[in-house]
């Protein structure tokens, strides 16, 4: 059983540290930083879009004081950009170099095979380290000190991208032909994916991975969040703007407003100096929180009564 | 915990939610570093271990509520009142009345109870029944007074009143008549039996009777408590196996039934099952999309694609080193499914439609043709409305009328002819029986040349085919691919097939 040395000595401990560094979140969140760490094991973020996925990754760097790796997925991301990448320039020159130099090199060497048995000595060095381009993934097992990388948005790569990870993931390794296997200089990084779910992520992939899925917060949770974030926010405010949202949530709409969505909002009403929320108030800002004309547009008759609602629960 | 851990994976499995060997290790470390003790938080680190869909995590939280609950039996036994009343209702005939005993003032007899398989097992031949009560009935209701202590093991325990060691011989006793295993519901009494009968029943039996047929009130007394206590940890038990059922055979019956569903000729198929074969053709659908969603990219290797290969390689002082090739994407085919929907078919074109539309994932681009003399397009019914009423709305309007396939054929050649190309499939299902009308096999032929590939479903048995009015031998020729098609896993193989082929 393996039981890694970890930062940390509970879930508990996990949690107030994410805590203090601003990211409010459930012992559930807390439990799966905490075990990624004891058991060496990637975390799979799923949840909707704007509920903190990414923001879990950047604060437990901090948290941990290791420097944050990114790889943004997208459609046709490759091994090239994402792994590792020859310095073909620099191999160039190096050809060019050898050129001039050979002359020197070969000089006193008899016949063809003797040239070339003096050319064997100086070794393979036109595939090695020093011709490698280290990219996010590799670079995350290069950090002596251990890191933090976040694959963002994993469901936007193709399937090829996803079957890459696996060896990255399970064993924290990645095999370059030219050069052999290469694992993990320091301790083995956190890994953190995160995915919209805009397609299913495969099942070997899901194997290897802690599952975690990030919904949208319950109210008194999501009240602690807009505190942590913006603490000059009137209580009241506070209060209803949050159970506006919520009650928002449970409507229809084609997207409905997020954590992040939340926090922009309370950033706007404290610039605008609101005590509390008002009908207009609500009319003139209210694409702040919804990014839909046609949502903005159904919504708006309702808006009185969702307000009054707002209050009454707040 | 090691053996509990892997009976609730077990069960886990049976609610559908997917464990591999290596998720089970992993729930196995995570337990090992959690510990046991915080319940919530054990099932939190679980819940990151071992469900990983947003909808195996709703199977998981209910599946470890039901598992883990009978740690937590202690609390108002059913029927029972809450201990120390010790003469309570004196006309209770032990229904609980009598209290539980001394509510755990003795010492626990905790693991020392082990199920004990006593030697008058057998003691109980009714079973469920209350087979006490014959012997305390005839002398009536001795009234409240002091008890006198059980003799046999199970009624001290059950006197002791010490409930965790209740639950945990319970528990022990389900593992050794092995409860996991039962199938069907009819099971629940047989197995309520089996560990009754191991936990003592038989003593505790005989003791009663004996107990009631003394004159000494004392005796009678103890008599109706420990049969009014044997009837509440029936109850318990018969709870206890319930649970089992739902945790461990539940699923299993669910499977079963699927399993049938899956091989049973579909006109067979009773109405009342419509909505199971329904949700079994949607996951069956959902499978084929998940092997089938991956977009092929076709290279084309030996075309060089020399614009590309200047652009990349200007960076190399123009030097070609990193040649780009022309790759393509593969065009997706189109499926034409024509479908006869006249009386006896018709069951069969209603799964086959429902199949083809549950896959627009990666089959887009399906028309569907509905046929019994006149054919017609009925794509855009699926396009509007809900597959159901779809298919209802297709029955409706073309069922009825004689089948006439080569009328059908001519009909679709004008409605779609056209459309048909090197790249498309064409299905057809139906049982060929022309009624002795023209076959038209010209039209079929017609069909043929045209199309990638033509498949004929056909839900006879092969050895009919050709018999009487059915013009098969003679479609025959002017088919890809031809198949007896009657049931869902017949169904999935050709669609499977189909996938495959035109991707």
């Amino acid at each position: 059983m393996s039981t890694a040395p970890t930062p940390f000595g509970s879930v508990a401990e996990v949690q107030a540290g994410l805590e203090s560094a601003n990211y409010i979140c459930s012992t559930q969140i807390a439990t799966a930083v905490y075990l990624a760490l004891a058991l060496d094991k990637p975390i799979l973020v799923e949840g909707p879009p704007g509920v903190g996925k990414t923001e879990l990754a950047k604060t437990t760097a901090a948290l941990l004081d290791h420097p944050l790796i990114r790889l943004q997925c997208y459609e046709g991301l490759d091994e090239a950009k994402a792994l590792y990448e020859w310095k073909y320039a620099k191999q160039l020159l190096y050809i060019q170099v050898l050129k001039e130099q050979l002359g020197d090199v070969l000089a006193g060497a008899k016949g063809l095979q003797a040239s070339l048995e003096r050319l064997h000595e100086f070794g393979d060095v036109f595939f090695s380290e020093d011709f490698l381009e280290p990219r996010p993934l590799l670079k995350s097992l290069q950090e002596e000190a251990g890191a933090v990388l976040l694959i963002d948005e994993i469901d936007k790569a193709d399937q090829e991208f996803e079957s890459m990870l696996l060896e990255l993931l399970s064993d924290f390794q990645v095999s370059i032909p030219e050069l052999g296997t290469i694992r993990a200089k320091g301790p083995r990084p956190l890994v953190f994916l995160t995915s919209n779910n805009t397609r299913e992520v495969s099942d070997a992939l899901k194997r290897r991975c802690l599952h975690l899925y990030i919904p949208f917060p319950e109210a008194p949770l999501e009240r602690a969040i807009v505190h942590a974030r913006v603490p000059e926010i009137p209580p009241a405010l506070e209060r209803e703007l949050v159970a506006f949202i919520q009650a928002l949530r449970e409507k229809d709409l084609k997207k409905v407003p997020a954590i992040s969505e939340t926090i922009d909002w309370a950033r706007t009403l404290l610039l605008l100096n609101a005590e509390q929320l008002d009908s207009q108030l609500v009319q003139d800002t209210l694409n702040v929180i919804l990014k839909f004309q046609d949502d903005i547009d159904a919504l708006t008759p309702e808006l009185p009564s969702l307000l009054a609602a707002a209050r009454k629960s707040a | 915990m090691d053996a509990s851990l892997q009976r609730f994976i077990s069960a886990l499995r049976m609610a559908e939610v997917r464990i591999s060997p290596a998720e089970t290790l992993d729930a196995f470390r995570t337990v090992d570093r959690m510990g046991m003790e915080n319940r919530q938080q054990l099932k939190e680190s679980l819940a990151l271990v071992l469900p990983k869909t947003a909808e195996e995590k709703l199977a998981f939280d209910a599946c470890f509520d039901a598992f883990f609950r009978f740690e937590e039996f202690s609390d108002a036994p059913p029927g029972a009142s809450d201990g120390e009343r010790g003469d309570g209702d004196p006309s209770g005939e032990g229904e609980g009345s009598e209290g539980q005993g001394g509510g755990g003032d003795g010492p626990p007899q905790g693991q020392g109870s082990e199920p004990r398989k006593s030697d008058e097992a057998s003691g109980d031949p009714a079973g469920d029944g209350p087979p006490g009560d014959e012997g305390t009935d005839p002398f009536g209701d001795p009234g409240p007074g002091p008890v006198q202590d059980a003799q046999s093991a199970l009624g001290q325990q059950l006197q002791q009143g010490d409930r965790a060691a209740l639950a945990l011989a319970v528990s022990q006793a389900g593992e050794a008549v092995n409860v996991a295993g039962i199938k069907v519901f009819t099971q629940k009494g047989l197995y309520t039996r089996r560990i009754m009968d191991a936990l003592g029943q038989g003593a505790l039996q005989e003791e009663i009777g004996t107990l009631a047929t003394q004159a000494d009130a004392t005796a009678r007394r103890t008599a109706a408590q420990l049969s009014g206590l044997r009837d509440d940890l029936r109850e318990r038990v018969r709870d206890f196996v319930e649970r089992q059922f739902l945790l461990h055979a539940d699923a299993d019956g669910h499977r079963l039934r699927e399993a049938m569903l899956r091989h049973v000729k579909l006109s067979n198929v009773e109405h009342r099952n419509f909505s199971h074969l329904k949700r079994l053709v949607e996951k069956m659908a959902k499978r084929l999309i998940a092997a089938h969603s991956r977009r092929r990219k076709k290279m084309r290797r030996g075309q060089l694609h020399v614009s590309r290969t200047l652009r990349k390689n200007l960076r190399y002082d123009g030097e070609l080193i990193d040649l780009a090739w022309k790759a393509r994407k593969i065009d997706r085919s189109k499926v034409f499914a024509i479908c006869d929907v006249s009386g006896s078919v018709a069951t069969y074109a209603r799964f086959m439609l429902m199949f083809l539309y549950s896959l627009e994932a990666v089959l887009p681009r399906v028309r569907a043709f509905a046929f019994s003399s006149d054919l017609g397009e009925v794509t855009e019914n699926f396009q509007r409305m809900a597959i159901d009423d779809a298919i209802a709305t297709t029955l409706a309007d073309f069922s009825g009328g004689s089948t006439d396939y080569g009328q059908a054929f001519d009909d679709f050649l004008r409605v779609a002819g056209s459309a048909v190309n090197s790249q498309s499939t064409v299905i057809i299902l139906g049982d060929a029986r022309n009624n002795y009308g023209n076959p038209n096999t010209k039209a079929l032929r017609e069909i043929y040349d045209k199309a990638q590939r033509v498949i004929w479903l056909n839900p006879e048995p092969e050895r009919s085919w050709g018999s009487g009015d059915s013009e098969m031998p003679r479609y025959r020729a002017s088919c890809h691919q031809v198949n007896v098609c009657n049931a869902l896993n017949h169904l999935e193989r050709v669609i499977s097939d189909l996938l495959l082929a035109v991707r």
